[in-house]
């Protein structure tokens, strides 16, 4: 208990004092997982609904793979990256590894399935109606198929922030990708890593207090804005 | 699909990115009017965060990996923004164990790796993929244990000692166990190298031998709270024990032992073997760095105010004389 | 060619026929009512016709045009065509937004989109609902934005499929004279199923009868009530006194029904031998104490087994080997003191005996 206080006492003390290193680290997580998410939508948003709106033949066997992905291990995504991006392996040319993008690339990977697999499930929940709906009133397929996007978007935007939330809190393949390296690719969940591996519990807990509250603003701040739109 | 896209982006994304836009506003604002913290120590001097962005136009990136134990304990936060500022490189420092230091160099995915495991290190370079090889550090290992020392192993030698841990962990694993790094880190090879002295097969006669021998694949530190947890004994380095001291009640028990010479060797990357490595100049420059007063004397008193002793011991001023030592040309000679 | 028109239009659900040759004609202005009971394919019929799904087999034309045609470019013709479902769907936005649908789709601009919608929000008596989030609306307020938004792109035909199912009383004399108020105004034909009598009878200028798939009878209203053209049409507009028998014997345009052993006379051409079924309106029965000495041609005795009063009407339900439904003034039947168990005659005019023959259901 008394570790759990103290982590409190000094992740409220790192904030309220702006300590730079740690809000340097916040924001890399930040905009890392952030872009790893908008990559991510633009992929699967487009894929789910196409998964969606077409029957084809195995589509329930390409769903059930989808959502046994959900749970892939971070590190085996990230040691599946590394291999491709190491200078050995086939992207090698690109440099990659020990970068951001490494980080970006292998947390794409790793909420791939998941977005997927919940953009078809939004979709799924969205009343059959709409769509004939939206046909009898004059809107052509693509117009027809962006209106069920249009009424999934409250879940779409939960799997966006699941997802979000798998990245950002997310150390195999940020580690293993990234290289923790300071200043350049140490991310919350990395430096907690760090911290714990050096004997600062308190810090880590302290950095783990910071990670649950941007995830936790962040999801209140989304719904905020959706009850708006 | 392209109209696709766009809608995508402006039906879905928007809030998030207007959120993210937002909070990275407010946050790098706030950072700019941040007071940068106080220096207290050298170990505890941050180099100021110039920029958060990945790419810095112009500036090289120069790779080293690094083991662990070197890493932990704060040397290079304090070595980095010199030797970034004397070659005009981004150091980028990975650290992870001998083993998994010497696969990023194998893979050429590091310009230079900084090791402790001599026979591992030998291997490298006949393979090709090491050169210009030189010693810059050393300390010892340490077993620690219990302070009710159940083996009864204090002051024996490293030898002694773990056949005295063997046999009372075979005996009853309850009262005596023995945690292992497991990981073909630099001190896990090490541990080896003692069993093998001591009379034993690592393979055969310790490893999965019972319940008593605990292999964790994990970094020194995580090794020591472990050990903290189940009272059991352990290898470690010296510079990782003294940086936990305080948060272990586990005591050193043996410290004295030709076997516990831990010495830090710097390797730069042979670009005739991995064509992909093309910072031979600034390795060789790195490593003749570290081998320079400006650096010896770091490492000379490094941890002093701290923990109360020097947590490396440089090798410039003869101050390692053991057998094992490395030869004078090892950390003398510049490399070219 | 009617303004819209089937021609052999079928549908199957896999192997299963869901509608079998239906030929529809719809003329411009008009308001036709499919009536029909649950499951009869009406529903499947409509979403035929507003292009939602493809046939299985036939044709519709809509003003002239061949929509089932494999070159008709669906969408263009579906916009002249609007729908309304049983269960309104209102997408998750403004009263505003969902009206303004349809124009957005077809790519209008703002201003006119504002200026149009505003006012189709106050015929529809939606005025001060623009804001409000659609999903918030009651049912009924729900059904009216659909129906707004489905009037909004001016269609030349307007399908509403069961519009007032689930609404309470009130909503549904808004929706109705909302149908009627769209139809006068724009000329708009409409094409409304429901499993509703009254409404048909209130709303349609011709109506057309669906049963298990097929387009059993159409006509106005009034001759569909009178002279149904089946027992089953007959059962569905709430005939009563339905009954199956054979013809026992039959002359000179007069036949004897016989009917659990009795014989039963009516005007028929039907030879004997040929089984049918037979219904008597219950107004058309004439009861008496003693067994009346007149006109009508059949004289039954019988047994009362029940009696209902309702306001000024009595109904009696009778034993006479089969049983028969009454209906008396109250007065008359305080007169007679109908009363269970009672002795009494049934008098039936052998021309309110209706003969229709067999239909075997085809599907």
């Amino acid at each position: 208990m008394q570790e759990l206080w103290e982590a409190l006492v000094q992740a409220v003390s790192l904030i309220a004092r702006l300590d730079g290193e740690v809000i340097e680290i916040s924001l890399r997580s930040l905009y890392v997982s952030a872009a790893a998410i908008l990559i991510a939508a633009v992929i699967c948003v487009p894929i789910g609904g196409i998964i969606h709106f077409h029957d084809f033949k195995g589509k329930r066997v390409l769903i059930n793979v989808i959502q046994t992905f959900y749970s892939i291990p971070t590190v085996v995504v990230g040691l599946f990256v590394f291999l491709f991006i190491s200078r050995a392996g086939p992207l090698g040319g690109l440099e990659l590894l020990f970068t951001p993008a490494a980080i970006v690339i292998g947390q794409v990977i790793l909420i791939l399935p998941v977005l997927t697999g919940m953009t078809i499930a939004a979709l799924n929940g969205v009343d059959r109606a709409v769509k004939d709906t939206a046909l009898s009133l004059g809107a052509s397929g693509s117009q027809a198929i962006w209106t069920i996007i249009g009424e999934a978007r409250f879940a779409v935007v939960g799997a966006l922030i699941l997802g979000f939330g798998r990245a950002i809190s997310e150390v195999g393949a940020a580690m293993m990708l990234g290289g923790n390296i300071r200043g350049y690719t140490r991310v919350l969940t990395t430096a907690i890593s760090l911290e714990t591996q050096r004997g600062d519990l308190v810090l880590s807990l302290a950095l783990g207090i910071i990670l649950i509250g941007i995830a936790m603003v962040i999801s209140v701040i989304v719904n905020i804005l959706l009850q708006r739109y | 699909m392209k109209t696709l896209i766009i809608n995508l982006v402006r039906r879905i994304s928007v809030p998030v990115v207007i959120f993210c836009l937002l909070l990275g506003t407010i946050l790098t604002g706030c950072a700019q009017v941040a007071t940068p913290p106080q220096s207290q120590q050298p170990a505890d001097v941050k180099p100021i965060q110039s920029t958060a962005l990945p790419v810095v136009a112009g500036i090289p990136r120069f790779k080293i990996a690094t083991t662990t134990s070197l890493y932990d304990t704060g040397l290079w936060n304090y070595l980095e923004p010199m030797f970034e500022k004397k070659a005009n490189v981004r150091l980028d420092i990975v650290y992870a164990g001998t083993g998994v230091a010497l696969e990023y160099g194998k893979r050429g995915d590091v310009d230079a790796v900084v090791v402790h495991d001599p026979e591992a290190e030998a291997q490298f370079i006949a393979d090709g993929y090491g050169i210009n090889k030189r010693s810059f550090a050393f300390n010892h290992f340490l077993i620690a244990g219990p302070a009710a020392d159940p083996a009864g192993i204090k002051g024996l030698s490293p030898e002694q000692a773990f056949k005295k841990i063997y046999e009372g962990g075979m005996a009853d694993p309850s009262k005596v166990k023995f945690i292992s790094r497991g990981d073909n880190s630099g001190t896990h090879s090490k541990e080896k190298l003692i069993w093998q002295a001591a009379g034993y097969k690592y393979a055969a006669d310790v490893e999965k031998s019972g319940p008593w021998y605990v292999e964790t694949g994990k970094g020194m530190g995580p090794c020591l709270l472990m050990a903290n947890e189940q009272q059991a004994y352990l290898l470690a380095d010296i510079s990782t024990f003294l940086a936990y001291k305080g948060k272990v009640s586990v005591v050193p028990l043996v410290e004295q032992g030709a076997l516990f010479l831990n010495v830090y060797d710097v390797m730069a990357i042979n670009p005739d073997k991995i064509t992909t490595a093309k910072m031979l100049p600034t390795a060789n420059a790195f490593i003749n760095w570290l081998m320079s007063d400006e650096v010896q004397d770091i490492i000379a008193t490094y941890g002093v105010a701290e923990y109360g002793r020097s947590l490396f011991n440089p090798l410039k001023g003869g101050g390692c004389s053991e057998p094992g030592c490395p030869k004078l040309e090892d950390y003398t000679v510049p490399v070219k | 060619m009617a303004f819209l028109q089937t021609v052999n239009l079928e549908q199957r659900a896999g192997s299963k026929p869901l509608l079998k040759s239906i030929n529809l004609k719809i003329d411009k202005g008009e308001v036709f009512v499919i009536i029909g009971p649950t499951g009869a394919g009406k529903t499947t019929l409509l979403r035929l016709l507003d292009l939602l799904d493809r046939p299985y087999a036939g044709d519709i034309y809509l003003d002239g045009i061949k929509a089932t045609d494999a070159g008709v470019n669906v969408m263009e013709v579906r916009r002249r065509l609007s729908m309304v479902f049983q269960k309104p769907v209102v997408f998750n936005n403004s009263v505003f937004e969902n009206v303004a649908y349809p124009l957005r789709v077809r790519g209008l601009d703002n201003r006119s989109i504002t200026s149009r919608v505003e006012g189709m929000l106050e015929v529809s008596g939606l005025s001060g609902y623009a804001k409000r989030k659609a999903k918030t609306l009651s049912g009924g307020e729900a059904q009216r934005v659909a129906l707004a938004r489905a009037m909004i792109a001016e269609p030349q035909v307007l399908f509403m499929d069961e519009p007032t199912a689930n609404l309470d009383p009130a909503s549904v004399k808004a929706i109705e004279s909302l149908i009627v108020e769209f139809n006068r105004s724009n000329n708009l034909t409409v094409v409304i199923t429901t499993h509703d009598m009254q409404q048909g009878w209130r709303l349609a200028h011709r109506a057309g009868v669906l049963m298990q798939g097929e387009l059993v009878q159409a006509g106005q209203p009034g001759e569909i009530f009178n002279a149904p053209r089946d027992i089953r049409v007959a059962g569905f507009v709430g005939i009563k006194n339905i009954m199956r028998g054979v013809i026992a014997w039959s002359r000179t345009g007069m036949a004897g029904v016989e009917i659990n052993d009795r014989i039963i006379e009516a005007v028929s051409e039907l030879p004997a031998g040929a089984d049918v079924d037979i219904y008597i309106r219950p107004e058309e029965i004439v009861l008496s104490l003693q067994g009346l000495q007149g006109s009508a041609r059949n004289t039954l005795a019988g047994r009362v087994k029940s009696v209902r009063v309702e306001g000024p009407l009595c109904t009696a339900m009778l034993d006479c080997g089969f049983t028969l439904e009454a209906l008396v003034t109250a007065r008359s039947a305080e007169e007679m003191a109908l009363s269970e168990g009672q002795e009494i005659y049934a008098s039936i005019k052998a021309t309110a005996v209706k003969v229709l023959p067999v239909v075997e259901s085809s599907i």
